[in-house]
Formats: structure tokens, sequence, C-alpha cells
């Protein structure tokens, strides 16, 4: 069932690309050569050897932190809290959203409002509106991206739902009197996997971008949390002089990101393919 | 009469989220009178005077009833005092919105004239090397966040080559060189994901019957592009331009913050680090009312071009 | 030797002539002395009879607009500003009854002369009778009177009230004549009152400025819209010497100072407020413009309330103290540029300092300590910063934080951004807190560690403490007064209030062209020499 996948070049590597942070994330403790939170010998340049032979990698920061090492770890602030922003998010939009389709009626149009009213603040709007009331941290992080996406999660469930719901086999077990529960879950849920598939690596790209927009304008983790968009913050001041303090971290971004959107793309190509098939 | 059925559909149904908006924004900013107090009168306000400010300004008042009250304020047009800027807020928030309006308009050119560019020279042969060139560079750089750019162009054209200014305040009027960064980062960012929608739009199109046959007549690339795909394959770029609009205003908070750009953003984030709660509720509002506004004008461009297509389609 | 006259024509002090001796023999440096000279109302003159900087001369010219990139905060009423960004914007057109220069020396400025008494608690001042207000009204001792008792009122917020808590009575002794009469006595009374909290209002002032923006100064305001700018005007019917330019127009560009730089590097801004040690390399990197630099008695003070949990204890306040590595947190958070800190809060370049050396390092016995406080396993807690002049005061705490770590302190840093953190300074169990420059030691010991005072941020209490202080502050010989403040210092540094790794060097820039443009230790910035090439 994988095979189609995996002969499309743009899911290999934005796989790749993605899993490989998923990885760094995972056995961070491992891969990081230092502590990321350790002074070691401020400023050094990548690749240079240290004053007691150590090799940093991407250098240091000013305070003499290993940038390799905090990348390594921030990796995991960024998988950590994007993976579980964005699963958060989804077990809600999943929720109503099949509520919603299959239930239609009141119910659906009472739920579709909401989810638009949300849906109408810009993004960052409703970031630093929900972090103005609720502080910044972790947590509330994590609640502001649920807020803000599970809506658009829950419109695509919703259309999907109402799609299926019409389909005979559910008309067929809805006669056969299966329990509610068991058709949203069973014989509704999995025909969502294609597209959402695709929704949740571009979304999961959009939140870790969003930390670390919200890290650069210094309403994010904080420190001394290695967290990417942070890093750029505090080595750009620093830029001009030692261009290694943002580059690296920028990469790290880029490179997430970047890896998530090629493997939508690759995931949709396969999907758009096996439904011209069907 | 069927445009005229739609549109008033369409403001009932915006006048509605307007309204669940307004009160979402008043419930979690204000449902704390004390919280209130604390933000308006400062810390260092005794109990005596929050507790005299709140009778004062009628927070004692049951929830709902103020509510309304502030509903009925806000459309007529009070809107408060800025606690930070010491300014009626309505007075900053529309100047500001215009000078956020300037750098939004001068990034959708961008957007619009890149985005469209590059997606239909890519759509208009698929897999060749002009398209792989395009889709790799639209979705790279949708991969790099604005702050990001932001960093980079100002490095390379303000401290090392030095050719462009390198804040962005307009406070001496109107000027064209300080847009060109702002407006760069934030084209940049978001121009890859227009030409990504133009490029599949247009192959579609090109793929369609009536192009083969135009092709197999033997006309000309160009004019195949011009005279018959182009109008088609535009329809869903442009709802997709508006649909744009929420979408740049966050990047606008961004840009402006980081060029120090006088405009609805910096206002924003301003108030959000001061905890100016009455200019963070005029700020939600409005940003709420540019989405909306862009979604029944979306909705509007694509009710007036559908109709049109299945009439050419028909031709 | 030269003949030492007063301004006022008075007779010399008393003191006057110790002084003199003493610099004879060598005991006093000389800008102790002239400082020490000027408090009592000696003439002194510039700061040329330090020897000064050999700069070439060039011809001042008139005329031009300066832009200056500075952040635009609200500007009400003068005694309750608690930024010093808005006290320049005073410095306009309010003027101060003394002048304070960079190098720490006391000048007439509304007031044209001073003579304190024997005992130094009766002070005659004498005004300058050019003075006008820019309404046209005369400059006269009402207007002195009304504003110190506005300072001192029993409702007044100021910090003024803790700063003048000595003085019991003002009162006019002539047309030109006023006399403040203190309850304890206090040598640097006229030093004191050029404190960025002391400009002198029109005796009408109705507590908002800029709605009816009348001053003495040479400057006046023709706009001002917070978080966007503020513009002044040179007044040609100044009093006294006019200012050379011609406007000057203060920008906000946002808090970063990186835009700051960019800003002034590309020639939108001539002047920027601040730089800090991240913007340092950047700055050298940038050709056509002049990166300014001074010492002084700018800190962070991370100090912890006394009587707070679990820092009531002293042990635990000694163990913190103790395995803080302030070489380390200037080496790396501020990169050198600066003078070690010994946690009593004066700087080697007030002129009261007195050297006493910085209790060492000793992670050991922190621990040891924090065993006996009953915390054998180790401690959390948690600082609260705001970053309020950059992110090297989270730098610092940053590198404290692993210094800690070290004897089990498990340190939680908690940053607001700056707005959030003024309201709470003072009131956080365990804090960053940055604390301008001031001349003198006894300055900032009297505002901030006083017991009951209004910026008393540790809630530190200590009759001893109070006692050695006044002590100190009658004293005006240099050398006696350090010697005054040998006691001061040790209680202080003995109680382990704070953490005071460092005293920050204040760095800046400006474009090539601008003149006469000094960094004042204190950022109080005088406008009227400066002018462009």
């Amino acid at each position: 069932m994988f095979v189609p996948y995996l002969k499309k070049p743009l899911v290999l590597i934005g796989g790749g690309l993605a899993l490989g942070w998923l990885l760094v994330a995972i056995f961070a403790p491992l891969i990081a050569p230092y502590d990321p939170l350790q002074t070691l010998q401020p400023l050094a340049k990548p690749m240079v050897a240290g004053a007691k032979g150590e090799l940093f990698l991407f250098g240091t920061d000013m305070l003499g932190r290993d940038i390799f090492s905090r990348l390594v770890w921030g990796a995991r602030t960024v998988v950590i809290y994007s993976t579980l922003a964005t699963l958060t998010a989804y077990a809600f939009g999943l929720l109503f959203g099949l509520i919603a389709g299959y239930a239609g009626g009141r119910t659906d149009a009472v739920l579709s409002f909401l989810a638009n009213v949300v849906l109408s603040f810009p993004v960052l709007v409703l970031y630093i509106v929900i972090i103005v009331v609720i502080g910044a941290s972790p947590v509330n992080i994590v609640i502001a991206v649920t807020f803000s996406s599970a809506p658009a999660i829950y419109r695509i469930v919703r259309g999907i739902t109402i799609d299926v719901a019409s389909r005979d086999f559910v008309k067929a077990a809805v006669t056969q009197g299966e329990s509610t529960l068991r058709i949203l879950f069973v014989d509704i849920l999995p025909n969502t996997t294609g597209p959402l598939a695709v929704d949740f690596c571009l979304r999961l790209g959009y939140t870790a971008i969003t930390i670390g927009t919200l890290g650069f304008l210094g309403l994010g983790l904080p420190p001394p949390t290695p967290d990417w968009g942070g890093m750029v913050n505090e080595g750009r001041a620093m830029a001009i002089a030692f261009p290694h303090l943002v580059i690296f971290p920028c990469i790290a971004i880029s490179s997430l990101t970047l890896g998530l959107s090629l493997l939508a793309d690759g995931l949709r190509e396969v999907n758009d393919a096996k439904e011209r098939h069907a | 009469m069927f445009l005229g059925m739609f549109l008033l559909r369409k403001v009932a149904i915006a006048l509605a989220t307007m309204l669940a908006v307004s009160f979402l924004i008043f419930l979690a900013l204000e449902v704390n009178v004390e919280d209130v107090a604390v933000k308006v009168l400062g810390q260092y306000s005794t109990v005596e005077q929050r507790a005299a400010w709140l009778a004062q300004n009628g927070y004692n008042d049951p929830f709902l009833l103020r509510y309304v009250r502030w509903l009925g304020q806000f459309v007529a047009g009070d809107w408060g005092m800025s606690t930070f800027f010491r300014a009626p807020v309505v007075d900053m928030v529309l100047p500001r919105l215009a000078a956020s309006a300037i750098l939004a308009g001068g990034a959708l050119l961008v957007i619009v004239i890149f985005g469209l560019g590059l997606g239909v020279l890519a759509g208009m042969r698929p897999g060749s090397l002009l398209d792989r060139m395009i889709s790799v560079f639209s979705v790279v750089t949708t991969s790099i966040p604005d702050f990001a750019s932001a960093v980079f162009l100002s490095g390379i054209f303000v401290f090392w080559l030095g050719l462009l200014p390198g804040a962005s305040t307009m406070i001496s009027g109107l000027s064209l060189a300080e847009l060109v960064l702002p407006v760069s980062v934030l084209g940049l960012y978001s121009m890859g994901y227009l030409a990504r929608v133009t490029r599949a739009s247009m192959v579609d199109v090109m793929g369609t019957h009536y192009i083969r046959t135009a092709r197999l007549k033997g006309a000309s690339m160009g004019r195949i592009v011009l005279r018959h795909a182009l109008r088609n394959a535009l329809i869903t770029p442009v709802t997709v331009i508006m649909l744009q609009l929420p979408w740049l205003l966050s990047g606008v908070i961004v840009i402006e913050v980081f060029y120090a750009y006088k405009g609805f953003g910096t206002l924003l984030y301003d108030a959000a680090l001061n905890q100016d709660i009455y200019l963070i509720e005029a700020c939600a509002m409005i940003s709420v009312l540019v989405v909306v506004l862009s979604q029944i004008l979306s909705d509007l461009l694509y009710g007036w071009l559908n109709p049109r297509i299945t009439l050419g389609a028909r031709a | 030797m030269k003949d030492y006259k007063t301004l006022s024509g008075a007779p010399l002090h008393p003191e006057a002539k110790a002084l003199t001796k003493r610099l004879a023999e060598g005991q006093i440096d000389r800008r102790g002395f002239l400082r020490a000279m000027a408090w009592l109302g000696v003439a002194v003159g510039g700061a040329s009879m330090l020897g000064g900087k050999a700069l070439a001369e060039e011809a001042p010219k008139d005329g031009g607009t300066l832009r200056f990139a500075c952040q635009i905060q609200e500007i009400t009423d003068p005694m309750m500003t608690n930024w010093i960004e808005a006290s320049n914007l005073f410095r306009n057109s309010l003027e101060f009854l003394t002048y304070v220069d960079e190098n720490n020396i006391t000048h007439p400025y509304l007031a044209k002369s001073w003579t304190p008494s024997a005992d130094l608690t009766v002070w005659d001042f004498e005004l300058d009778e050019r003075a006008k207000w820019s309404n046209g009204d005369a400059f006269q001792p009402e207007d002195v009177i009304f504003n110190i008792e506005r300072w001192i009122a029993p409702d007044s917020q100021s910090s003024n009230k803790t700063a003048f808590g000595a003085i019991s009575r003002v009162e006019k002794t002539g047309d030109h004549g006023v006399r403040i009469t203190l309850s304890r006595p206090m040598a640097s009374l006229p030093e004191q009152l050029y404190s960025y909290t002391c400009p002198i209002v029109h005796r009408g002032f109705k507590g908002n400025w800029p709605a009816d923006p009348v001053g003495t100064g040479p400057f006046a305001l023709v706009s001002h819209e917070v978080g966007r700018q503020s513009v002044f005007r040179k007044r040609p019917d100044y009093w006294g010497t006019p200012a050379r330019l011609d406007e000057i127009q203060y920008i906000d560009l946002g808090p970063d100072v990186t835009t700051h730089l960019a800003a002034l590097s590309s020639g939108q801004v001539d002047v920027i407020y601040r730089a800090t040690i991240a913007e340092y390399d950047l700055m050298k990197s940038l050709p056509n413009l002049q990166i300014l630099s001074v010492k002084g008695a700018n800190t962070i003070v991370l100090r912890m309330q006394v009587d707070q949990k679990p820092f009531d204890d002293i042990r635990v306040r000694q163990a913190v103290v103790l395995a803080a590595n302030n070489q380390q947190m200037l080496d790396i958070a501020y990169r050198g540029q600066g003078d070690l800190g010994a946690n009593y809060h004066v700087s080697p370049t007030q002129a009261d300092y007195f050297s006493l050396p910085p209790i060492a390092r000793d992670v050991e016995k922190a621990k040891a300590l924090l065993a006996e406080a009953g915390h054998a396993d180790g401690i959390d807690i948690e600082l609260t910063l705001g970053n309020t002049q950059g992110k090297w005061e989270q730098d610092t705490a940053q590198v404290l934080q692993q210094n800690l770590a070290e004897a089990g302190i498990r340190l939680k840093l908690n940053v607001l951004p700056a707005s959030q953190y003024w309201p709470i300074w003072n009131k956080v169990p365990f804090g960053l807190t940055f604390w301008a420059h001031r001349p003198l030691g006894t300055m900032t010991l009297d505002l901030a560690y006083r017991s009951g005072g209004s910026w008393n941020e540790s809630r530190f209490a200590s009759p001893e403490f109070d006692a050695a202080l006044d002590k100190a502050m009658a004293v005006v010989d240099p050398e006696a007064r350090k010697v005054a403040m040998q006691e001061v210092e040790r209680i202080l540094q003995d109680n382990a209030v704070m953490v005071q790794p460092f005293w920050a060097e204040r760095l800046s820039a400006a474009a090539e062209k601008v003149r006469g443009f000094v960094l004042h230790p204190s950022d109080y910035f005088r406008m009227d020499g400066v002018w462009i090439a």
C-alpha cells in the first residue's frame, strides 16, 4: 500500500528531511556533542578547533554554547511542540468535523459558523491576543496553535464526511444498525486519511514557522530553551560579524519546512493519481 | 437579482461573524474587571483607585450589559483611550491601517505579478526545465520564514552593500526606497504559494480538450496561452489572492516590527507588549473586519468569474 | 597656586581650604577635588581644567536638523519620569538648578551660585536673574519652591521624595534667593538637583507638560506623538547661549537596536540613543560612524528580597552570591567591556568609592551554606528580568544560571518584555534590575537600600546601614568620605543582598558629521551644544 508513495522522489526527499529531523529530535542526547546550555568558548567560528581541542561544527554563540548542540536540542523543541500542537488541533478538528459532517442540520450550521469565526482572525493576531490573555509558555503556545488550526482541519474533515456519508456502504452500515460511533470512526474516518496526511505535513511546517516567528518576536518559549526562531533573533545583531549565528538556525527551520512541504506535494500527487485511477 | 441576494446573504453572514468575534474578543479581554483596572491604571494604582475607576466606568454592571454597551460604542466609533499612547484609539488605528495598506498593497502587487507570472510560465510546459526551476524556487521561498529573509536581505543590502535604508519608518513621508525591503520580504514569502496554485490551474487548463485541439491546429504557444488558456486558468488564483490577505496581515506584523514601519502591525505589537487592552480590542476587530470583507470580495469575484468559464467552455 | 572664588562671592567654605591643601599634598586627585569644590559653590570651570582631550579646533556651525533615534514614551509630569529617554525630551525645554557634566562636576545652571552653611544643613541658592519662561514670565524663587514642595509633598509619588527626604524647609530669601534647610547634612545636594526627575517646571504647572509646554530651556516642543516622534525647535528668545541646531527630531525606531544601527548606517538618523554589547562588532564594521563609549556606574543588580522566602535566610543569599561568577558574567555576557563588580553597588568611577575587595567565589562553601539552611538537595529559585537595556541582561542571567547550577541551585528565568518588567521591578522576590549611573555611590544607596526607601527593591532594612550612610553623606572631603563609605559598603556586601556582577560600559553611535554630542554616563544628553559639521 505504501509502494506508490516510495516511488515518488518528492516523497523520498521530503520524507527524508522530515524523518531526519524527527530522528535528530528523538536521539538529541546521543547526537549533540555538548550540553546546549553550557558555556564553552564564546563566538568560536564553525569548524575551528576550540582552545581545548573541541570541534564546534557550527561554531558557538555569544554565550559560548555549541550551536550544533543547540540546533539538535532545538529540533526537539520544535518537533515536540509543533507535533503536539498539530495533534491536539487534529483531535478537535476531527471530532467536530465528523460530528458536523455526519449529523448535518443545525449542529453542522452552528459548528461551521464557529469555525468560520475563528478562521476570520489572521493567525498571528489570534496568537497575539491569546498570548496577551494567557501569557507565553509552552503549554499556552500549544493551546494557541490548537485554537487557530482546529477549525481549518474541521472544514476538511467535514467536507469529506459529508461526501463519504452519502455513499452506499455507509448507508448500508446504517441500515444494518451499526452504532454511530462505529460508523464515524471505522467507516468514515479512514477515508479522510489521504487529504489529511497532506494537510498534516503542511500544517506541521506552518506551525514550526509560527513557533519560530513567535520566538523571533520575543513572544515564544522562555530562554534558555534552545529555540530556532529565538536563536535567529538573538544572533541577528551580530550576524554581520558572525554570520554562523543565524545561518544555521535559518537552514534548520527552512529544511524542516521544506521537507514537510515536499512530502505534502508528493503525497498529494500520489493521492490524485489514485483518485484518477479509481 | 441573483447577485443582490447573494450579496445580502454574504453580508448577513459577515455581520453575524463580526458579532461573534466581538463577543469573543470582549470575553477574552474584559471578563476579569480587576485585570482591566490593573491594565488601565497600572500596577502602582491602589485598590481604592481601581475600585473607584471601575465604579465610575460602569464595570460593576453585569457582563452582558457591559458587552452590549461596549459594542454600541464601538460601532459608534468610540473605541476608548489607549493606555500606552494616551490617545483615542480610533485616531491611531485608522492612519496606521492606511500605512499598512500601502505596505500590503505593494507586497500584493509583487505577489500577483511574480506569482502569476511564474505560475503561468511553469504551467505552460509542465515538466520542462523552466517548470522544474520555478517549482523548486517557489517551494524553497515558501519554506524560508519571513523573519529569516528579512535578516539576510538587510544584512546584504543595508549593512554590506549600503544600498537601501535599514529602517522604514516613513516618518518624513512616503519613501519608495524604504518600501523596497519590507515589500520584497513579504513578496518573497508569499509569491511561491500563488505560483504553485497558478501552475496547477494552468496545467489543468492546458490539458483540456480545446487547448489540445488548438495546438493540433497549429496555433502558436503564445497565442494559445494569451487567447485561450490564461483567462480560464486565472480563476482559481484570483480567488486565492483574496484569501492571501489574512495571511499577508500576519506577515505584515513581523515585517513592520523588523523594519520599525509605523503601521498596523507595530501598533498591535506595541499594544500586546504593553497590555493596552482597548487598543488590542480595536486592532483585533479591525483585522477580522479586513478578513471578512476580503472573503466577501473573493466570493464576489468567484461568482463573477464562474459563469464566464461555463460560457467560455461551451463556446 | 590658584585663588579659588565662590560663585556667589561669599567667603570660601572652611572645608575648601583643607581640600586645597590635600590636593597640593597629593592626598586627593584633581577630579575629586574639583567635584567637592563645586558642591561647596566654588567656581571650577569646565572639563578643560582636567586636562581634557585635545580635539582639533573646528568652528561650530549653526543650523540644521538632527535626527535622534530614541523610544518615544509618554511624557506628562517630569518628577514622575521613570524612563531616562523621556527625561532627555524634557531636558530640551526644561532646565535644572544645577548641571552635572560628563566628568561628574557640578556647574551653575538656573542657580548661578550656592553657599552651604558650615555644617552643610542650610543652603542658599541664588537664581540666575536672566532666566525667563517661554511664556514670558520671569523665573522666580516661587518656581523653585513650587517644585521642591511638590517633590516632597506627603502624597508625592516621585522618587524625589526619598532623594530629598532631608529637606525640611524651602523659603524665599530675596528676589532671586532660595534657602533650602536640611534635617541632616548633605554635601551632594547641588549634584542631586541634576537628577533626571528634577527638571524645574513653571509654578503654574498642572501635571501634564505637553498640554502646556512652558519651559526655560533652549528648545520648544513642537509635537509629541508616543511611539512615533517628538520634535523640538530652537527658541530664538532663549535667555542663555542659544542652541546651535534649528531642530531636533526624536524618532521612535522600535525596541530593536539592530534596526537603529541600520537606520544610522543608511543615513536615516544621526544619533542613536544606545547600542548594546551585542551590536559592538556590527558598529565596528560600519563605515561613517563614530562609536561613543563612556565608563560610569551603570550596572545590573540581581537583588534578592530579604523578607521573601527563601531569601529571608541569609545563608541562601550568601550561597547565591558565593556561587555567582562575576568575572565570567562580565567576560561572556558583556564581552569584558566594563569593570568587575563586588556586590555592594558602588563603582570605582564614583568619587566616594572605597575599594572593598570582592569576596572570592566559593562553590563548596555555597553548597555547605545551602545544606545548613536545609536545602541539601539544592533549591529552586526564579529570576525575573525584562531586558530593559538589551539582551545582555538575559545573557548575564544565563551565565548565572550555569554558575548556580554548580552549587545545586536550579535557577529558572522568567523573561518579560521591558514594559512589563518595570511595573513589577520592585515586587518580584528575585529580580534583575538595571541601575543607571549616579555621580555618587551614596545617591544610589540612599534610593535603593535605605530602610523603607521608595525605590528599595530588595526591602533591605538595617538601622546600622542607614546610620553609616547618613555619616558618609555628611562628609565633603573625598578621602574622609571614602573611609566612611567602607562601613556602608561592608554592611551591604556582608548581607548578601545582591549579585552585582559588573559595571557596564555605556555604548552608542553617531554619524560622523555630528559634533559636540557627548555621551554622559547618566544618559543625560544636553543638546544645546550639539552641531552638525
